[in-house]
């Protein structure tokens, strides 16, 4: 009895570890996406203060290939609705993978009481 | 004090690991910080030599050429700066623009470090609010944490044991077969307010203490059981003289013994048959239009007989109610003055019957006399509300022998104001038995204008006569039913 239990309460356990870290996970992608969100907001900032006879690169692998500013400035602001619509799937990732932690956490902390009730009838009866 | 040391070392340690995690946040903040002032150095470092740079031509400098060598070379097109904006994205400008690009940079930097500056200033904050927490939970340092235990105060109860005490009178009136719930709970409630009226301080529990309460609780009982006895004396000998059916009596009786008979004998044989009269034509009428007043005619004169006296012992209850609170005997001796006659009718028939009146006068007595007074009360302030009422719903319930009633009625009212008092008590009487009186709608007419002579009446204090006959009815009916 005790020991089936103990069974299920390792493998629960290790789910919900993987859980957290899924959770972590997505939370690190979460800040990168932000630093990247204030870099592209700072670039875009700046392509505004150039004018139009400035030539504008772009570092693709190892070459600087040359794009016009407008089109920069299209590309850079499409770069960022990408980094928002991110930021905004992890954060339902987030909330999801929260609300399933602690579901997952009240079905250990169960798990753990069924065990030591079983564990305490096993010591009794012997 | 074991468990108060455990908690304490729980919270302290609570509190250590908070305070450790709130340094953390301020050391965190600090090297930020620190990273932030490095770059703002950076960039005005930078700053400055982009605004040397165009002030000549070219710059002979020693270009480093991997990581071991440096060569020779010269610096040419000082005003063309390549400067990455970020995210891999170049630009060639002129080094004003770059310039611009810096102080942007710089703006930046400087908005960044103001928000890591507020956070640990926050957090430092918290940081001594968290050592003052430590010191006062661990009883060391300057503070002390104050504690009350929280008591029950007993303050309200003065008001149940009040009602508790008044409950006991209201169960006989159970026993005499009436079921009026709600109408003991007025009572109560009207006993409670006679209380106040009387100037008896039991209500004002703030000054009164509980052994006073009791004590004067103690008193009124006693006098409540004097005047019972003499009533009882004296309605004996009328009972045994006047009637032998008792079990009427005994449910009707409850209003005698308030009449205390003083000279009972000779006011009762007047009174109840100038009353009778009126009775049984509402009884009849009642028999033909309800299914409840089946009870041969002649047991039900004997019936309207006892109700009558009933009704008039209502009254005398009231008044037995009053003088309890003020010490009943004057008042109930000059009540029985105007109603005698009434009253000790209804007592005399069987010592038991007696007795049952005594504790229904106090008991159930008080419920409709005080329900009685409650209406008088709102009728004063509310233009008689409360009549109103009470009179649609007996008319409702006996309709056409309502009508008739109350006509037959008002001259017994006249003769006497207790009589008025006790028609109400009856009419609530009535209430629960008669609801399932048929002919609500063909009454209901009649009743209106009853309700206005009522009206009228009152404004002369007559009111109360056409609700006594209804509730004749009611007790009538209850105590047939009670037979069955």
């Amino acid at each position: 009895m005790a020991e089936a239990i103990q069974k299920k309460l390792k493998l629960e356990v290790e789910k919900y570890t993987q859980m957290q870290k899924d959770v972590s996970k997505s939370v690190s992608a979460r800040q990168k996406l932000e630093t990247q969100l204030a870099e592209n907001n700072i670039v875009k900032e700046e392509l505004d203060l150039l004018d139009t006879k400035n030539t504008v690169y772009k570092l693709i692998g190892p070459v600087l290939v040359k794009q016009d500013l407008d089109e920069a400035k299209a590309t850079v602001t499409k770069r960022l609705e990408y980094i928002n619509g991110e930021i905004q799937r992890y954060e339902t990732l987030l909330k999801d993978l929260e609300k399933k932690s602690d579901q997952h956490r009240e079905l250990l902390s169960g798990l753990q009481q069924e065990f030591q009730k079983a564990q305490g009838m096993a010591v009794g009866k012997v | 004090m074991a468990e108060k040391g455990k908690m304490s070392n729980e919270h302290l340690g609570g509190v250590a690991r908070l305070r450790e995690e709130q340094e953390k946040v301020v050391k965190d903040c600090e090297s930020r910080i620190q990273h932030w002032k490095k770059l703002s150095g950076d960039y005005e470092a930078l700053n400055d030599r982009l605004k040397t740079l165009p002030d000549q031509l070219s710059y002979d400098i020693t270009v480093p050429f991997g990581p071991l060598a440096f060569m020779p070379g010269k610096l040419v097109h000082t005003n063309e700066v390549t400067a990455l904006l970020g995210d891999n994205w170049f630009a060639k400008c002129s080094t004003k623009q770059a310039q611009k690009i810096v102080d942007h940079r710089m703006k930046y930097v400087k908005s960044e470090m103001d928000d890591l500056s507020k956070t640990m200033k926050n957090f430092e904050a918290r940081v001594g609010l968290t050592k003052d927490l430590e010191n006062i939970s661990s009883g060391k340092g300057d503070y002390i944490d104050i504690r009350e235990d929280s008591r029950i105060i007993e303050a309200a109860v003065t008001k149940g044991r009040k009602r508790i005490a008044h409950k006991p009178n209201s169960k006989p009136k159970l026993d005499a077969i009436l079921d009026l719930k709600e109408e003991e709970e007025e009572e109560e409630e009207e006993e409670e307010e006679i209380k106040v009226e009387g100037g008896d301080t039991e209500r004002r529990i703030s000054t009164i203490t509980e052994e006073e309460l009791w004590a004067r609780l103690d008193e009124l009982e006693k006098l409540e059981q004097q005047q019972d006895d003499q009533d009882r004396l004296s309605d004996n000998g009328d009972m045994n003289g006047e009637e032998s059916s008792s079990s009427e009596e005994e449910k009707e009786a409850d209003a005698a013994p308030p009449v205390n008979g003083q000279s009972v004998k000779p006011s009762w044989t007047p009174a109840p048959h100038s009353k009778k009269p009126p009775c049984k034509d509402s009884i009849a009428e009642e028999d033909d239009e309800e299914e409840e007043g089946h009870d041969l005619p002649t047991i039900l004169f004997s019936h309207t007989m006892e109700p009558k006296k009933v009704r008039i012992n209502t009254g005398k209850n009231t008044m037995l109610k009053f003088s309890e609170r003020k010490e009943q005997h004057s008042k109930k001796k000059k009540k029985n003055g105007l109603n005698n006659g009434h009253h000790e009718l209804h007592k005399i028939t069987t010592p038991v019957d007696i007795y049952r009146l005594f504790v229904d006068v106090k008991n159930g007595e008080p419920i409709p006399r005080k329900s009685i007074l409650k209406s008088r009360s709102r009728e004063n302030s509310v233009c008689s509300d409360t009549s109103e009422s009470s009179a649609a719903d007996f008319d409702e319930r006996p309709t056409p022998a309502t009508a008739s009633r109350r006509r037959t009625v008002p001259p017994p009212s006249h003769c006497s104001p207790a009589s008025r008092f006790e028609a109400f008590s009856g009419t609530v009487v009535e209430k629960d038995p008669m609801p399932t009186a048929v002919p609500h709608l063909t009454l209901a007419p009649p009743a209106l204008p009853t309700i206005m002579e009522r009206k009228q009446e009152e404004v002369a204090s007559e009111v109360a006569p056409p609700q006594e006959a209804p509730k004749r009815v009611s007790k009538f009916k209850a105590a047939r039913l009670q037979q069955k």
